[in-house]
């Protein structure tokens, strides 16, 4: 369709300077041919009218069809971000693959907009004059076009600095981006402790360096330009002195000299908005090739090449010799953890301080790839589940409550799909958080800000664990889930739980045992090892870590009681 | 409370780019040289230009026609000295325009962080970040790309334009005159083109600024979609504000092309009635071939420009829009008075036993952070110098908040919080916060250094940073990693476990040393074993020192001089410990609660 229309005003492309051309033959020798320069005068309007018309089609489809473009672009780019891991995430900032979808997106909506319809444009001028130009001296044309071979090997050395300087300025762009999400998302810090002088000082830092590269690229903007316009005049200065001898001499009729300096102008302006497009090529190049590391990054975690699909998760979780490190660091997060949780069951983790607790938790749903040793759900590897049906097993309260700048009731149905008003409901009742969304002006349909900002810790997290609950997964995961909650609300979070859990299994990280109550086993690690195992009791006899942690934890009541 | 309209920032307004530009045209007071450089240039240049079909006229009639080829080198040097001149000066024309461009950017990008730091908490609470990213980033790179344009060479190219109007009617008054007749039709179709490209404009960033805040969050929260299975429905919606976004592109699109094919149109209709008119011109006699030439060149020369101009009019377009925006993030005024001017205190209630005034005194606090939904209600608290306070109560009972508003991150509704007397408003900001140490509740790490986020990039702070840390324990872990203080600190602390970005956090607010101490759940997801090591070493840190603790764990506060229980916004309780104990209230019960299950431990009361 767009080819089209795109033929069809090439051919009105070639049709005026043709009329133009017979049109200057026809005052050159009046009577000789058979229209009067008057009807090639009318014609070239008629032929113009249609022309814009032919014009506003092909145009219009081009452009559209770059904005689908770049929609598509984007979807694959949203789409690509959503299947990879946290390891992925963990790697780039924020900001950097926000400019990506801003900055760079853009860059390459250009070229294939505005870039392919002008060069589609210049070739059909180019190819129209150049075609004209010959029929009436070969010889002129070719003199003609010398400077172009010079300033294509001028244009050439510019590009390929172009390309690099405007990679260079889209990093900078996307640096510049990090640092201003970073500034605002740490708002309260940056406040508390009076950084404001030093945040502005070290974003000027940044915005400086990206300033120096943009004038960097604006230099090289700013010769292609000159560099172009010097070569359309110096063809027509050639023209005008040989073709002028010519003339003189009597081998080139004066009409023709005049038409033939008629297409020469013909090529000045496509020739200037040649240096453009070659701008635009050299950064949507650039910026092509920034998307491409997002479209063609390989998700550690993916789905399994032949897939083992259960019936049904029971919730099942074995470990065999697991281990994990984070690609940043050589040292290991786990090592050879080796743990049966058989479905049903309640495991306990404890441990001090970045331990590895999350991190196993988190092998658990996959989040990062499980690659030392084995993880089996109802004694299938991990690796070998499809995704979907790995996730929709397990609920899962991270220990960070994220929540979306969506309503309480949204952000609870975000565990499961068309969770009802009463699910949600009962959800948040088991989480104890119905007491507070009464509180709320809008109740359940209250926004929470981005990440939650307008809650209290407590509510965030009570949201979080409502969340989890309604999913009603076979595997319940709750990593240090009631952290920021009182000992009322604990309580009562608890009590409501231990009738949830049912048939479930569960698995808790807890820093304080009175939120492990009820659990079968108990794990204790230390530097990602499993150090003490076992049922409370048969822990205390143990006399060991666990046992001192919890005499710790019993010596505060006593101490308190004094 | 709470949340208002998430995309606050779409804007409807009138169409007042005057005084839009106007404003702008302020920002390029500091580079008026440049301006005036550039404006000395662009005569020369256009000069540069009209001379060029003008010389072609003079070989054609005086050499070519003529025979007499003698003058023709001198003419031909002359172009070449033309062409030269003319490159060497646009060069240099866009690369002071680009150069100033990028001032330019620079300035306003600066002055819109600066006065985003100004802004206050309430304005962070509302605004998505992902629609500052924007407004600092892409809206001001259409600001740039409205200088790569050449918003100044449209000065240059109406100077042209009216130069060749000029040259052409000198040249030959009535066949400019036929060809000007499309001119009308121009000017009528422009206008009436760019009124309504400026509504689809607006429409365009607004949906943008919503595409991109729904990616940004999206990324933050990725782990979740992935937990939750939501890939499909995060798509779907994605999906629909991307292709809203599209949509919205269409019609800007259309109307542009119409615009430009138009121009074209028109320019190749005058060239039509060029040879129409002028045809029977030359057989009358009455024009000359160079001139028809000439013509055909003027008119080529004429309609290059005003193509580029409705090329440049989106860029406009689009930067007016920017313009808006911006200029509505820089009026916003969500600012806390800086102190200075004296404020009526209301009295309070004569103090009680006649002593030393209180150090800081929460008086009938009443605070809502929307409308009328108080989270306070008649907050009173006074505190000695050196005491030590606990908040205790139910999660969202209103403790975080008070600790806020002591740093005066919000603003009292109502009543006042004094410190050594004076009321805070009265205060300068900044000397304010420099004397409290805040741990809040989710610690934050930025990306850098461990170093540089103990000591933020205070030198006055750094020497106390490995102290700070091995009081808090912090050490311990620190010392393993490859790196040590150097080690690299990802995006929000992502490769930190909560544990250790808290007492990061922790350590901050010990390394700066202040006078009042906040502690906002500050070990809240530490061990026991950590806890402990912690306590002990605050001991000397907070002997003299004024301390607010807020912690759902009692046995964290057993040394406090005084706890006070708040309970939905209202002090319920006051006292030590030994007296709420004995009072048998709210802590009472908490107490009892707390200590059983600490005491029965997991395996009794279980299965
Ligand atoms: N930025 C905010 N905007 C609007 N409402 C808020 C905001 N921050 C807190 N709130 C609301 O104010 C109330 C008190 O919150 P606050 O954070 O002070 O509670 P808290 O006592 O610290 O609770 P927690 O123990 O759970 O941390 C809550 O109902 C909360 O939803
Ligand atoms: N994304 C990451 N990249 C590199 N190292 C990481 C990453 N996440 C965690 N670590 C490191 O791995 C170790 C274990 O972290 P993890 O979060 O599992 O600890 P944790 O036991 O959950 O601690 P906490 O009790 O503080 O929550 C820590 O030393 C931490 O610094
Ligand atoms: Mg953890
Ligand atoms: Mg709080």
């Amino acid at each position: 369709m767009g080819a089209l229309f795109l033929v069809a005003t090439n051919g009105f492309a070639l049709l005026i300077p043709w009329l133009l051309k017979l049109a200057v033959e026809s005052v050159q020798s009046p009577g000789q041919a058979g229209r009067s320069p008057a009807w090639y005068g009318g014609a070239i309007i008629v032929a113009a009218l249609l022309h814009g018309i032919i014009r506003i089609f092909s145009r219009t489809t081009l452009l559209h069809n770059a904005r689908r473009i770049e929609y598509r672009i984007r979807q694959d780019l949203y789409e690509r971000l959503l299947g990879l891991d946290l390891a992925y995430f963990n790697a780039e900032r924020t900001g950097d693959l926000i400019s990506r979808f801003a900055n760079d997106l853009t860059n390459v909506r250009m070229l294939v907009g505005f870039g392919v319809l002008n060069i589609l444009n210049t070739a059909v001028i180019y190819s129209a004059a150049l075609f004209l130009m010959w029929r009436i001296s070969p010889l002129l044309t070719l003199l003609a076009i010398i400077p172009f071979p010079v300033m294509i090997m001028v244009v050439k050395r510019i590009s390929a600095a172009m390309f690099r300087r405007s990679r260079r300025a889209q990093e900078e762009l996307a640096r510049l981006t990090s640092a201003v999400e970073e500034n605002v998302s740490a708002a309260a810090v940056v406040k508390a402790y009076c950084r404001e002088e030093a945040a502005i000082g070290s974003f000027a830092t940044v915005s400086r360096r990206y300033m120096a590269s943009n004038m960097r690229m604006a230099q090289l903007r700013g010769l292609m330009i000159p560099v172009m316009a010097a070569t359309g005049a110096l063809g027509t200065l050639i023209v005008l002195v040989i073709g002028g001898q010519k003339v003189v001499a009597g081998s080139l009729t004066l009409g023709d000299f005049v038409a033939f300096n008629g297409y020469l102008a013909m090529l000045i302006w496509p020739t200037i908005i040649m240096g453009w497009i070659l701008n635009l090529i050299q950064r949507g190049a650039a910026s092509m090739s920034r998307l491409n590391e997002v479209l063609l990054a390989e998700a550690g975690v993916s789905e399994p090449a032949e897939p083992l699909t259960p019936e049904k998760i029971e919730g099942g979780v074995e470990l065999r010799d697991l281990s994990f490190s984070y690609e940043a660091s050589p040292t290991p997060v786990l090592s050879s953890i080796s743990l049966v949780i058989p479905p049903g069951s309640r495991l306990g983790i404890v441990g001090p301080v970045g331990c590895g607790k999350t991190t196993l938790v988190r092998l658990i749903a996959r989040l990062y790839p499980v690659a030392g040793g084995t993880l089996l759900i109802d004694g299938i590897d991990v690796n070998r589940l499809p995704l979907r049906t790995l996730r929709d097993a397990i609920g899962f309260v991270p220990q960070e409550s994220f929540l979306f700048s969506r309503s309480v009731a949204e952000n609870i149905a975000f565990g499961r799909e068309g969770a009802s008003r009463g699910e949600i409901e009962s959800a948040s009742s088991l989480a104890s958080l119905e007491g507070d969304v009464a509180s709320f002006p809008q109740g359940y349909d209250t926004m929470v800000g981005e990440r939650g900002i307008t809650l209290s810790g407590g509510q965030k997290q009570r949201t979080a664990i409502a969340r989890a609950l309604v999913k009603d997964p076979a595997i319940l995961i709750l990593d240090d889930p009631l952290s920021a909650v009182d000992a009322a609300t604990e309580e009562e979070i608890l009590a409501s739980l231990s009738g949830y859990y049912g048939q479930r299994t569960v698995i808790i990280v807890s820093h304080r045992l009175s939120a492990l109550r009820g659990c079968d086993c108990i794990v204790y690690l230390e530097e990602g090892r499993i150090v003490e195992q076992g049922g409370h009791d048969g822990l205390l006899a143990l006399d060991g870590r666990y046992a001192a942690l919890h005499r710790e934890q019993q010596l505060r009541r006593e101490m308190e009681e004094i | 409370m709470h949340f208002q309209g998430i995309y606050a920032d779409e804007i409807v307004g009138k169409a007042y780019d005057r005084r839009l530009l106007w404003r702008f045209a302020g920002y390029l007071r500091p580079y008026l040289w440049l301006v005036g450089v550039v404006l000395c240039i662009l005569p020369l240049t256009t000069a540069a230009k009209l001379a060029q079909p003008w010389l072609i006229k003079q070989a054609i009639d005086n050499h070519i026609v003529t025979g007499d080829l003698a003058g023709l080198p001198a003419i031909a040097a002359y172009f070449l000295l033309l062409i030269l001149g003319e490159s060497l000066l646009s060069f240099l024309e866009v690369w002071l325009l680009q150069y100033m461009g990028q001032r330019v950017m620079q300035d306003i990008r600066l002055e819109l962080f600066s006065h985003v730091q100004r802004l206050s908490a309430s304005f962070f609470d509302r605004t998505p970040s992902g629609s500052l990213v924007t407004r600092l980033t892409s809206d001001v790179e259409v600001l740039g790309e409205m200088f790569a344009a050449g918003i100044i060479t449209v000065v240059g190219d109406f100077l042209l334009l009216a130069g060749i109007v000029g040259v052409m009617l000198w040249m030959n008054l009535q066949l400019s005159l036929v060809t000007f007749t499309v001119l009308p039709l121009l000017f009528w179709i422009t206008f009436t083109f760019r009124r309504r490209m400026r509504g689809a404009f607006r429409q365009v960033r607004a949906r943008l600024a919503n595409l991109n805040t729904f990616i940004s969050e999206s990324i933050s929260g990725v782990a979740v979609v992935q937990l939750f299975n939501r890939q499909r429905q995060e798509m779907e919606e994605f999906t629909r504000l991307n292709g809203s976004y599209r949509d919205a592109n269409m019609p800007v699109i259309t109307w542009d092309a119409a615009l430009y094919a138009a121009v074209e149109t028109l320019s190749s209709v005058a060239v039509g009635l060029l040879i129409w008119y002028g045809s029977g011109e030359i057989l009358a006699g009455s024009l000359t071939f160079g001139a028809l030439v000439a013509f055909i060149q003027y008119i080529e020369k004429f309609f290059a420009p005003i193509r580029d101009l409705s090329a440049k009019y989106s860029v406009m377009q689009g930067a007016m829009a920017a313009l808006e925006r911006l200029f509505n993030l820089l009026d916003c005024n969500e600012v806390l008075a800086e102190g200075g001017g004296e404020r009526q205190i209301p009295p309070g209630p004569p103090l009680s036993r006649g002593e030393e005034l209180p150090f800081i005194r929460f008086h009938d606090v009443w605070f809502a952070y929307n409308n009328d939904d108080y989270v306070l209600k008649g907050f009173g608290l006074e505190i000695r110098r050196g005491e030590t306070i606990a908040l205790v109560g139910e999660s969202g009972g209103g403790k975080t908040t008070v600790t806020r508003l002591l740093s005066r991150l919000y603003d009292v509704s109502r009543g006042g919080i004094e410190l050594d007397g004076s009321d805070l408003k009265t205060m300068p900001l900044q000397g304010l916060r420099r004397r409290i140490g805040i741990v809040l509740q989710d610690p934050y790490l930025f990306t850098g250094t461990v170093e540089e986020n103990i000591c933020l990039g205070d030198e006055s702070v750094r020497p106390r940073v490995r102290g700070a840390a091995a009081l808090v324990g912090a050490e311990r872990f620190i010392e393993k990693l490859p790196a040590g203080y150097g080690e690299e600190v990802r995006e929000r602390g992502s490769n930190f476990s909560v544990g250790e970005r808290q007492l990061i956090s922790f350590a901050r607010a010990v390394a700066f040393d202040p006078e009042i101490l906040v502690l906002d759940e500050a070990t809240a997801s530490v061990d026991s074993e950590s806890e402990r090591l912690i306590q002990e070493g605050l001991k000397g840190l907070m002997a003299g020192r004024t301390t607010l603790v807020v912690a759902h764990r009692l046995s964290t506060i057993r040394d406090a001089d005084r706890i006070v229980v708040i309970h939905r916004g209202e002090k319920v309780e006051e006292g030590s410990h030994d007296e709420l104990m004995a009072w048998g209230g709210v802590y009472y019960r908490l107490h009892q609660l707390q200590f059983r299950e600490a005491g029965s431990g997991p395996g009794q009361s279980g299965r």
